[in-house]
């Protein structure tokens, strides 16, 4: 690639697994640092986890994942017993010629290895390390497990999604897996932006559920300022600003408005809904105009917006009637030429496959992977012009990349790389190896 | 070790220039130490008018998002339109190292204050265009909203409803305006990106960055089952999507709050069962599952749904959420209570981490709690220094104090409208 990275030069040594923690170093990977995954086939999780997502006519196993490959793309692969002697001097030796180590293991996993960021310190002076437990690494419950729907449900934002006297919707994944990752990769690239500028090295101690609870901000306010109960009639409401008879409050999404909603679209099938928003009285006027300016839609009590939300369920109706007889993007196009904001509901077929913008926007390119072949993997959602940000790997086999790291970086002699696959540092002595690790070994 | 008072980012000058698209971005910048200076139109911003206010009372200084996403900044005001607005602007912009802005592709070009013509003085300069679909393409142009992101990025397919809970349900835009925390979490990381670049070459350059991209990103596997599998999920209450339904994870307590107490699959051992069974009797709610034949994998297998949807909900029923959550973590089940956000202030693990921060509010004589940060940085803290800026209030420190007008100018500039 003619362009440079942002991250060149930057090695990353990578204990995550799971979700959140290789979501985080999946970006690192496409900035251009060298991302070293330490595995284990013994202790895995991650490499068959997020449901199935292996193709029907691929055997299920630790290289088959899809979902693996789209969240361990960019990255190198090295497997390795960090309890054995030889393991942990190994890794001490990796640490030592790396800019980072980051892991979301649960609170006093590196510490009782041995790898807590005081001994860090001593085996590089200016790393950064960076933690992804669930509750953080200090506090009374540090050691309280998590998964993304917990963190969602603990830090509130499970609450603010859903229907009002209903149980809450929440979040259909795991919310806090993809942006946890998110933190996980910023706050790499802000120690290291901190070391580029003062030489210094730090801890940063994330927690999944906390960084859940700094996005409800004006929830959290609306308590701690105005005194409001969160548990109030009428909230959440749903796809609404306001739940109609309730009293007229914010609902921490943005303006209040009417319409807003989802309406069902032809040809009604499970995800055939578009969804609409008129944040003020002319593109209210201009939809009405679109919907062939029916009696209804024009009536004056509906011209301003605190009769649309008083009126809000036989506006809804009225809405829905129209955007039935249509296609989710004739909706979209009809509206936002117009200047009527309009939304198809995508499912991950139609993000994929329909979305014209996705597509132009090179979100969705093929990288050949040995196992499962040629298939698209996510792209940066942003175009960093002199540095791009481009996945240039897929996901690595396990232990793909033990003779590059041990060899090239770590100098080990080729013998002594065969000899620790025969005591157990490299690969259990009881386990099966796969061809390439006997190509490896050759 | 002792945490000196600079955050990581401090040294750096940030101009933001951004709507509810930007401004979560900024703040992050300001709290971990970037000068961020917020440009607004003369009067005041249109985020100023998002509720809740305080009080209920709507009005420029008031509204408590707009307190919440501008923290650690400091605020001008400054039309851009006008010939001495861009004057000043470009001043402005040689002082800085960032400028982080939202408004429509191609806006700053036409005022002759894009990119181009910025970093053709600077080119350490970096700018981040953060906009809903990008600098190009068939929908750049489109209007868009944190709803119509939900929609189009995949958010509301994959959240929602069983059956069985509400019946023929819509699917749902998960609440709190994240679109835009999504957006701006991806536009901090491209500039971190740009800025460690920066530190190793010199150079700066421009980032064109996704609203929308970012969201069709955040749905986990929901892509992964398609392109793999050609498998397209359905929604379930309070849970991961699926391509074929699982089973519920929330259940309803004695005091109508809900916990989420999944248990996956491969929970249910001999083992596991001993020891939510002895849990239970500590209660006298065990059920039958003391019974010996639990012992036996196979009579778990067998019975998953009574253990499950009877005396795990039926412990659950009967007793609060908080006490279910914290007996849970504590013999290592990972559940948690649904809480709402105003029973997190309680939290005494949030007061040992020092989350809760007080934020001054001088003009108001008043001193209130906001969320503090995500993560303790031990070399250099992610904290609040102040709160959001007033209309304006920093007009005389910055123009004047650090780019030399005289009061009289600034009076006639105000006067004027430019600032």
């Amino acid at each position: 690639m003619a362009l440079p990275r942002a991250l060149q030069g930057i090695r990353v040594v990578d204990f995550t697994w799971v979700r959140a923690g290789p979501w985080a170093t999946r970006w690192l990977g496409a900035l251009g640092a060298e991302v070293i995954k330490v595995e284990w086939p013994e202790a895995e999780r991650g490499r068959q986890s997020g449901g199935n997502t292996t193709p029907p006519d691929v055997e299920r196993g630790l290289n088959t994942s899809g979902n693996f490959n789209d969240t361990n793309a960019n990255k190198l692969s090295v497997t390795l017993n960090v309890r054995s002697p030889r393991g942990m001097d190994l890794i001490r030796r990796l640490i030592s010629v790396s800019d980072a180590v980051i892991e979301n293991f649960s609170s006093r996993v590196l510490t009782s290895w041995g790898l807590g960021y005081e001994e860090l310190r001593k085996l590089r002076s200016d790393i950064v390390y960076v933690s992804m437990s669930g509750f953080g690494h200090t506090g009374r419950h540090h050691h309280y497990k998590t998964f993304g729907p917990v963190a969602q449900a603990v830090s509130g934002l499970t609450f603010l999604s859903g229907l009002p006297d209903k149980p809450p919707a929440g979040w259909g994944w795991s919310y806090l897996d993809d942006t946890g990752g998110l933190y996980g990769a910023m706050g790499v690239l802000t120690g290291i932006y901190h070391r580029n500028v003062t030489g210094e090295g730090q801890h940063i101690d994330l927690s999944q559920m906390i960084t859940g609870i700094t996005l409800n901000g004006p929830a959290i306010l609306d308590h701690t300022v105005n005194g409001r109960p969160s548990r109030r009639e009428g909230f959440p409401p749903g796809n609404a600003t306001h739940w109609p008879g309730a009293p007229l409050l914010n609902n921490y999404r943005g303006p209040t408005a009417a319409p807003h909603n989802a309406y069902r679209t032809s040809p009604g099938g499970y995800n055939d809904w578009c969804v609409i928003a008129c944040f003020s009285n002319g593109e209210w006027q201009r939809l009405a105009q679109l919907m062939g300016s029916p009696d209804w839609a024009t009536a004056t009590e509906l011209a301003g917006l605190d009769g649309r939300l008083r009126r809000q369920q036989a506006l809804d109706r009225g809405i829905e009637a129209w955007t039935s007889t249509l296609d989710k993007y004739e909706v979209t196009e009809t509206c936002q030429e117009a200047g009527v904001r309009a939304m198809p509901v995508q499912s991950s077929e139609d993000r994929v496959e329909h979305d014209p913008q996705l597509r132009h926007r090179d979100m969705y390119l093929a990288l050949e992977h040995p196992e499962l072949g040629s298939r698209k993997l996510q792209n940066a959602p942003f175009k960093l012009r002199a540095t791009p940000a481009v996945n240039h790997r897929p996901s690595p086999l396990i232990g793909e990349h033990n003779r590059q790291v041990f060899e090239d970086i770590l100098g080990l002699a080729h013998e002594d790389l065969v000899s620790g696959y025969e005591d157990g540092t490299f690969w259990p002595v009881d386990r099966v190896r796969y061809p390439y690790m006997e190509e490896m070994l050759k | 070790m002792t945490a000196p008072a600079t955050g990581p980012l401090s040294g750096l000058r940030v101009l933001e220039l951004a709507d509810e698209k930007g401004q979560f971005c900024g703040k992050l910048m300001a709290d971990l130490g970037a000068d961020v200076v917020k440009i607004e139109t003369p009067g005041g911003d249109a985020t100023r008018t998002v509720g809740p206010f305080l009080d209920d009372v709507p009005g420029p200084n008031r509204s408590l998002s707009f307190w919440h996403y501008n923290t650690s900044k400091r605020g001008v005001t400054l039309d851009l339109g006008s010939g001495e607005g861009k004057g000043l602007f470009r001043r402005l912009a040689s002082t800085a190292d960032i400028v982080l802005e939202t408004f429509k592709p191609g806006y700053l070009a036409s005022l002759d204050l894009g990119y181009e013509a910025l970093s053709a003085t600077d080119h350490k300069l970096i700018v981040c265009s953060l906009t809903p679909f990008g600098q190009s393409g068939p929908w750049r142009d489109y209007l868009s909203s944190d709803l119509l992101h939900m929609a189009a990025g995949g958010q509301m397919a994959s959240s929602g409803y069983d059956d069985s809970d509400v019946p023929d349900a819509p699917p749902i835009a998960p609440g709190g305006g994240n679109a835009w925390h999504t957006g701006a979490h991806y536009a901090y990381m491209a500039i971190m990106a740009a800025l460690v670049h920066r530190t190793a070459t010199g150079e700066g350059q421009h980032i064109d960055a996704s609203v929308h991209d970012a969201c069709a990103l955040s749905t986990e596997s929901a892509v992964a089952s398609y392109i793999y599998r050609d498998e397209v999920v359905i929604r379930q209450t309070g849970r991961h999507h699926s391509a074929s339904p699982t089973p519920r994870a929330q259940y309803r307590a004695k005091d109508g709050k809900y916990v989420n107490a999944l248990t996956g699959g491969g929970r249910l051992d001999p083992a596991s069962v001993r020891r939510l069974a002895e849990w239970f009797d500590d209660h006298g709610l065990a059920g039958d599952l003391m019974n010996e034949r639990y012992r036996d994998p196979e009579v778990i297998e067998e019975n998953v749904h009574h253990i499950v949807e009877e005396v795990i909900a039926n412990f659950i029923a009967n007793r609060t959420a908080d006490e279910v959550y914290h007996e849970a973590q504590e013999r290592d089940y990972p559940w948690g209570a649904v809480r709402a956000p105003d029973e997190l202030l309680s939290d005494g693990h949030l007061e040992d981490r020092g989350f809760w921060t007080e934020v001054e509010h001088t003009e108001l004589g008043r001193t209130f709690v906001y969320p503090g940060s995500g993560a303790i940085f031990n070399g250099s803290p992610w904290q609040i220094s102040r709160r959001a800026p007033l209309v304006g209030e920093h007009n005389d420190e910055i123009f004047g104090e650090e780019l030399g007008l005289s009061r009289e100018e600034l009076a006639r500039l105000s006067d004027s409208g430019v600032i």
